[in-house]
C-alpha cells in the first residue's frame, strides 16, 4: 500500500471510530448497515470494476452470507465472531460452480446467468420452506457473544466498530489484491481477453478465482447484515437488490474500490433518511433514477472520479489537458 | 529436430480448404517467412499453430512435443509468443503495464493474490528491457491507445519479445505503416532479430520487408506450400512468380 493510501484509511477508520460519540443513538444502526452495504458494492468492483464481468445478480453472494450466518447461528451454539467468517467460507464455496457456469461465458450472456442464480436461489429459498422459513425469512438472530467472553461486539456501537474492522481489513485485502500480479491478469482481461491468453493466461482460471473472491466477500457483507436486522428474508436475493448494488458501484466509480464503498454507504443512507419523510417516500425511487441518470451523462467514472478530477485540478493549476485518458481502444477487437 | 515442425496441416471450413495439406519445418535460430496474396490461408495457417484454431487435419510439433490443437494459452506457456495482424493491446494500461503482463506471463509466482511485488518488479525490469529493444521507451508511461499506430506495433512486438520464447511469429508486423515507418520499423526489427537466439516465423505482405529480414521463405497459395527456400531461389522461382510475386515485384 502506498503511504497516502495509509493515511486516507487511518483518517477513514478515525472518522468512523468517532462516529458513536457525534452521532444521535438511532442513527448508529443505519450508518452499520450503510457500510455493511459500501462492503457488499466493493465486492462487486472486483468483477464489475477490475474485471469487466458485470453481473446482474450479486445478491446471491449477499443472500447467501445472510442465510448461512442466520442458519448457522439459529442451530449451532457457536459465537457471532465465528459465524461470520464461516458464512463468507460458505458463500465461497457455493460460488464455485456457479463461477464454473458463469465464467462459460462473457458480456451479457454472463450477466445474464449472474441473474438467473441469484434468482434461482431466490426461489430456492420459497420451496425449502422448512430450511429456510420461506416467505416469513429467518427470525431471531442471536448475536451470540464469545470466543473468551468478548461481549463488546453485541452492543450497538461495538457492532459498528466490528463492522468498521471487518470493512478496512477488506479494503486492504481488495487494494493489495488488484495491485498484485493477480490483478494485472485481471486488468488485462478486462481491456483485452484474447491477447491475455495469447500470452499464456488461462483466462478462465482468473476469471472464476475473482468471481468467487467477490461472492465470499459479498457473502461476508450478507454475514454481517443478518446478525444487525435479526433476520434474513429472500428479498435479500432478489433481483432489485442486485440492481441497486450494480448502480452504487457505477455511481461510486467502478474500478477504484473506496468509490464504491462511498456510493454503497451513501445512497443506503439517503434512501434511509428521505424514506423517512412524508411524500419523499414514494419520490426516491425517481430522486435515485435520476442521479444515477446525471452520474451516467456527466460523470461516466462516479463519484471517484469527480473526488480526483477535483484533486486534479486542486495540485496542479496549469496543467495540461490530459489527452492520453480521452482515446478510444485502437484496433482492439 | 526442427524447433516447430508442421505436418500435412489441413484446416476445412465448410466446403473451403483454407490450409490445405501444408508440412513445414523452422530451424532453431532461423527467421523463416511465410508469404501468399490475401486469402492464401496464411492467417488461418498461423492460428493453427498458435492453438487458436484447432486442425481438421496434420500435426504440429514443438520442440519435439505435440501441441497439435492445445490451448492457445498452454502454447504459449510451451513458449511461442504471437502479434496480431490487426493490433492486440490492453489500451487502457500504460505500455510498460503492457509488456509487464507479458513479461510475467511464464513467471511461477504469477498466481500471486496477495503481494507478489519481487514478481512485477522483475517483470518491470524484463519490459523495459524490451521496449528498450524496440526504441520505444519514451513511451513507457503513456496509455497504449495514446501511441501511434506505428509504436503500437512495435509494442505488441515488444510483449512478444518479453515473453521470453522460444518461437516468435509475427503475423504481418508492418501492416497499416506507412512507407517512412515500415523502413524504420524494419531497421528496428533487424537490430532485435540480429541479436541472434530467437527463431521467428513471419506472415508478411510487404515483399521488401520480407526480402530484407528472412532467412528463408515458404509461399502458400490457395492453402498450399508452392515453394519453401532461401530468398534468391524463391525469388527466381517460375512458379511463384506465375502465382504471385509477378503482380506484387
Amino acid at each position: 500500500m502506498q503511504p497516502r493510501e495509509l493515511i486516507g484509511l487511518l483518517i477513514a477508520l478515525g472518522v468512523g471510530a468517532a462516529l458513536p460519540l457525534v452521532l444521535p443513538v438511532y442513527m448508529i444502526g443505519i450508518v452499520t448497515e450503510a457500510l455493511i452495504f459500501g462492503l457488499f458494492a466493493m465486492s462487486l468492483d472486483l468483477m464489475v470494476g477490475y474485471t469487466r464481468l458485470e453481473s446482474f445478480g450479486h445478491a446471491a453472494a449477499y443472500g447467501l452470507g445472510a442465510y448461512a450466518a442466520a442458519l448457522i447461528l439459529l442451530n449451532l451454539d457457536v459465537p457471532m465472531l465465528a459465524a461470520i467468517p464461516a458464512a463468507m467460507l460458505i458463500t465461497g464455496l457455493i460460488a464455485i460452480p456457479i463461477a464454473w457456469v458463469c465464467t462459460r461465458s462473457s458480456g451479457v450472456s454472463f450477466a445474464m446467468l449472474t441473474l438467473a442464480f441469484a434468482q434461482l436461489l431466490y426461489a430456492s429459498v420459497y420451496q425449502f420452506k422448512d430450511f429456510s422459513g420461506g416467505s416469513d425469512g429467518i427470525a431471531g438472530i442471536q448475536r451470540r457473544a464469545g470466543p473468551f467472553g468478548i461481549d463488546f461486539f453485541q452492543t450497538r456501537n461495538g457492532y459498528l466498530y466490528l463492522v468498521l474492522i471487518v470493512l478496512a481489513l477488506a479494503y486492504v485485502f481488495c487494494r493489495h489484491l488488484v495491485t498484485s500480479p493477480f490483478g494485472q491478469v485481471l486488468a488485462g482481461i478486462r481491456e483485452n481477453e484474447v491477447k491475455t491468453r495469447a500470452l499464456g493466461y488461462n483466462t478462465r482460471s482468473y476469471r472464476m478465482a475473482i468471481v468467487v473472491i467477490a461472492y465470499a466477500l459479498g457473502g461476508l457483507a450478507g454475514a454481517l447484515y443478518a446478525p444487525l436486522a435479526g433476520f434474513a428474508s429472500p428479498e435479500l436475493f432478489f433481483w432489485r437488490l442486485s440492481g441497486m448494488v450494480l448502480i452504487m458501484v457505477i455511481v461510486g466509480g467502478r474500478g477504484t474500490l473506496a468509490g464504491p464503498i462511498l456510493g454503497g454507504a451513501f445512497f443506503l443512507f439517503l434512501e434511509h433518511e428521505l424514506s423517512a419523510l412524508p411524500y419523499v417516500r414514494e419520490l426516491w425511487p425517481i430522486i435515485f433514477g435520476s442521479i444515477f441518470i446525471a452520474v451516467i451523462l456527466f460523470a461516466p467514472q462516479g463519484l471517484a472520479g469527480i473526488i480526483s478530477g477535483w484533486r486534479h485540478r486542486n495540485s496542479q493549476p496549469a496543467a495540461a489537458d490530459d489527452t492520453s485518458s480521452a482515446e478510444t481502444p485502437h484496433g482492439a477487437a | 529436430m526442427a524447433l516447430l515442425e508442421c505436418r500435412n496441416l489441413t484446416k476445412r471450413f465448410g466446403a473451403l480448404v483454407a490450409v490445405d495439406d501444408v508440412t513445414l519445418d523452422i530451424q532453431e535460430g532461423e527467421i523463416h517467412a511465410v508469404i501468399g496474396p490475401n486469402g492464401a490461408g496464411k492467417s488461418t495457417f498461423f492460428n493453427l499453430v498458435t492453438g487458436m484454431l484447432s486442425p481438421t487435419a496434420g500435426t504440429v510439433r514443438f520442440a519435439g512435443e505435440d501441441i497439435t490443437g492445445l490451448p492457445a494459452q498452454v502454447i504459449a506457456q510451451r513458449g511461442i509468443a504471437r502479434t496480431f495482424q490487426l493490433t492486440h493491446l490492453m489500451p487502457g494500461l500504460t505500455a510498460r503495464e503492457n509488456v509487464r503482463l507479458a513479461a510475467q506471463a511464464r513467471d511461477p509466482a504469477r498466481w500471486h493474490i496477495l503481494g507478489g511485488s519481487q514478481v512485477l518488479a522483475r517483470a518491470s525490469e524484463a519490459a523495459d528491457r524490451a521496449l528498450e529493444r524496440l526504441h520505444i521507451s519514451q513511451h513507457a508511461e503513456s496509455l497504449a491507445s495514446a501511441l501511434s499506430h506505428g509504436d503500437q506495433r512495435l509494442l505488441e512486438i515488444a510483449m512478444a519479445l518479453a515473453q521470453d520464447a522460444r518461437l516468435l511469429m509475427l503475423d504481418e508486423p508492418t501492416q497499416g505503416w506507412s512507407i517512412e515507418e515500415t523502413d524504420r520499423a524494419v531497421e528496428i526489427l533487424r537490430g532485435v532479430l540480429a541479436g541472434g537466439g530467437v527463431t521467428v516465423m513471419l506472415v508478411e505482405h510487404d515483399m521488401e520487408v520480407v526480402f530484407k529480414l528472412a532467412d528463408k521463405i515458404a509461399v502458400l497459395h490457395q492453402g498450399r506450400i508452392i515453394a519453401d527456400d532461401k530468398p534468391e531461389v524463391v525469388r527466381a522461382d517460375k512458379v511463384v512468380q506465375d502465382a504471385y510475386l509477378g503482380g506484387f515485384d
